[in-house]
């Protein structure tokens, strides 16, 4: 009947028997991976697993490595796949229904409440966790080659989360909603030339209306969560064919050395009948240094997960996700902000439009791209922070930005432009404001580190480590410092309005 | 393919050449007309010549705010003026003029509470982001008898309709 399988001491049958039959067998060709021989035949012949190497080199488990960032934004990227594919099911994209719809979600449909919660904060946490792994790969020089393109996918990946979360925003119908995407396809018709066709393209027409909730839905379910899943397909794939994740080079082991010219300390994807040419070359590393991904990768992603979905159901049990009244058209909530991870782009966008809207995204953007084509140098990948001299020069970034984004601050509330000209033309305005100054320092003060030290590398720690100070400061500075008419307000004298 | 690009007879990479063109041109037709698809020919988005009040109930000096419509209306001794609600900045509206009735529209001040740009009663920017003033519109009298702005037209903010 059931091929009989060898049973060990002190296991119940039943568990055996359920570990392995002929069912199991047909759906997974072997029984339970308790040997190294189905271990590694596991993760080739799962469709779920093969996505990983058989063995997975120790450095890339280490948890002060990666922090798990790139898996954790997996995770909540399923978890928003799921619930927002339930919440759909609730909800209807139309101005005259929209916002019941949300009211329905919190009062009247069973569990909506925390679905929402739990899609919601997942979101908001996929924001943050993503630009996190950004970090952990920059401050890693993990950009460097064979993984340039992949890091261009990655900051490709990071503009989709972005724009899903904005899509998203647009959804509940309600006053923040509202305002934010008013503001914010403005903002999109700043460029030159192509600026209002963009904001057109945007809403649909000339106004946030039924045009524009229905283009922000079809991006927000079916179009933007498409290219994500097509990069991150590619990002995955190129993880594995850039020979894994990035570590410091090995020492040369023993094998490596010639000693035991048993095997070949290089493994190599190999297509040599079929095409010519360098075939994509896996690090040299020996087998010691490698674990069997499963179990020991396997049930580390499963445990991120468990914690993922443990921490998350905890904050939608206990958090609930905002609603304001609903959109009205007439009358901006004041102050109207934007969600907090766009603050900091709302307050350089108090400068100057053009500043914040176009140039200061547009440099970060195209700066963070052809990072990896600038800064060629192979040192210190792999490493955080490269070196002592790396992580000197990024504490100091990070210290020597924040008198300096404060002083802009004081200044352009005391000395803008329009206080010492009232009425002054806007070429003056979009020219000096702390955005454009700032852009014009970050690039003077990396370009002289740069020379300085003779290392593209110092230079591109120095350039990121002020980007994400400001940005940072800009952030706080938007959550809590700004009042109404987006005046200059303390902490405590907050009104309460979101 | 065996033969390198030099092998082939010049009539042969000419063609070859052809053949990627057409296949090119080919492709922008259909990649312009969906791009065109998406820009709404028609919008259904309210009505942009508005219909105000009949003449007489705006007294000398009142600035009335339009917060559906989204325009200010302006009834000075020399006439009447309308000029649109909405920040150039990024389109917030703006909150209603404050001054003394019957104040010089110098005076006057409005402010957006996005990103607090200030404009007076010429619509003139006097602080903040906006990178230009407030549009003024034409103004002009129903046969019935009632304010007309059409936002279509914009005049100068000096310009009145004189009664």
């Amino acid at each position: 009947m059931v091929t009989e399988s060898p049973q060990k001491p002190g296991r119940g049958k039943a568990v055996s028997w359920l570990r392995d039959n002929r069912v199991v067998r047909s759906i997974f060709r072997r029984g339970y991976p308790d040997n190294d021989l189905d271990r590694a035949a596991v993760m080739f012949s799962n469709f779920f697993l093969h996505v990983l190497p058989a063995r997975t080199h120790v450095h890339s488990l280490k948890p002060t490595y990666t922090w798990g960032l790139g898996v954790i934004s997996l995770f909540l990227f399923i978890i928003l796949l799921g619930t927002g594919s339930l919440l759909m099911f609730f909800y209807v994209p139309s101005t005259g229904r929209a916002y019941s719809d949300m009211k329905d979600l919190q009062f009247v449909v069973s569990y909506g409440v925390v679905l929402r919660n739990l899609h919601r904060w997942a979101a908001h946490a996929m924001v943050a966790v993503v630009f996190l792994h950004m970090c952990r790969v920059f401050y890693t020089a993990s950009y460097k080659a064979p993984r340039e393109f992949n890091w261009v996918i990655g900051v490709l990946l990071w503009g989709a989360t972005l724009m899903m979360s904005f899509t998203g925003y647009l959804l509940p119908w309600d006053q923040l909603a509202y305002w934010a995407i008013t503001v914010g396809s403005s903002i999109a018709s700043y460029p030159p030339l192509v600026g209002e066709y963009i904001r057109t393209l945007m809403l649909g027409g000339d106004t946030v209306g039924q045009n524009a909730l229905i283009r922000f839905y079809v991006m927000h379910v079916i179009v933007l969560p498409g290219i994500m899943m097509i990069l991150m397909g590619v990002h995955f794939w190129r993880i594995r064919k850039d020979g894994g994740l990035s570590r410091p080079p090995a020492p040369p082991s023993d094998a490596a050395r010639g000693e035991a010219a048993a095997f070949s300390p290089h493994k190599t994807y190999m297509l040599v009948e079929l095409a010519e040419g360098k075939t994509p070359m896996v690090d040299a590393q020996a087998p010691e240094e490698e674990v069997m991904s499963w179990p020991h990768t396997v049930f580390r992603m499963l445990v991120v997960f468990v914690g993922v979905v443990a921490v998350l159901s905890a904050v939608a049990y206990f958090f609930d996700a905002p609603l304001e009244e609903l959109a009205n058209p007439d009358h901006p909530p004041n102050p109207a902000k934007a969600p907090w991870y766009f603050l900091g782009l709302q307050e350089i966008v108090s400068y100057s439009a053009l500043a914040g809207g176009v140039i200061v995204p547009a440099a970060a953007i195209i700066g963070l791209m052809t990072i990896p084509y600038v800064d060629r140098d192979p040192e210190g990948q792999g490493t955080w922070f490269t070196s002592g001299q790396g992580r000197r020069i990024t504490l100091w970034s990070v210290v020597a930005v924040i008198p300096v984004v404060l002083v802009l601050t004081w200044l352009n509330e005391h000395y803008a432009v329009r206080i010492l000209v009232p009425g002054a033309s806007q070429i003056w305005v979009d020219l000096l404001n702390p955005g454009t100054i700032l852009i014009i320092l970050f690039a003077a003060g990396s370009l002289y580190i740069w020379r300085r030290t003779g290392s593209s590398r110092m230079g591109a720690l120095a350039l990121y480590s002020y980007f994400l100070t400001s940005y940072l400061i800009y952030t706080l500075i938007g959550l809590y410092f700004r009042g109404a008419n987006w005046a200059w307000i303390w902490p405590w004298q907050a009104t309460g309005l979101h | 393919m065996t033969a390198s690009m030099d092998e082939q007879t010049p009539r042969r990479r000419m063609l070859l050449g052809l053949g990627w063109i057409s296949f090119l041109i080919s492709l922008l037709g259909p990649v312009l007309a969906n791009v065109r698809f998406l820009f709404p020919n028609v919008v259904y988005e309210g009505e942009s010549v508005l219909k105000l009040d009949s003449l007489e109930k705006y007294t000398v000096g009142s600035i009335t705010f339009f917060a559906d419509k989204k325009i200010v209306l302006f009834r000075e001794k020399d006439g009447f003026r309308a000029c649109t609600a909405v920040c150039p900045h990024l389109r917030c509206v703006i909150s209603p003029f404050v001054g003394a009735p019957g104040a010089s529209p110098d005076i006057l001040r409005a402010r957006c509470p996005c990103h607090g740009s200030t404009f007076d009663g010429r619509g003139q920017v006097l602080g903040g982001p906006a990178p230009r003033g407030l549009d003024f519109f034409l103004v002009t009298k129903s046969p019935d008898g009632r304010v007309v702005v059409d936002t279509r037209k914009v005049v100068a903010p000096s310009e009145h309709f004189k009664l």
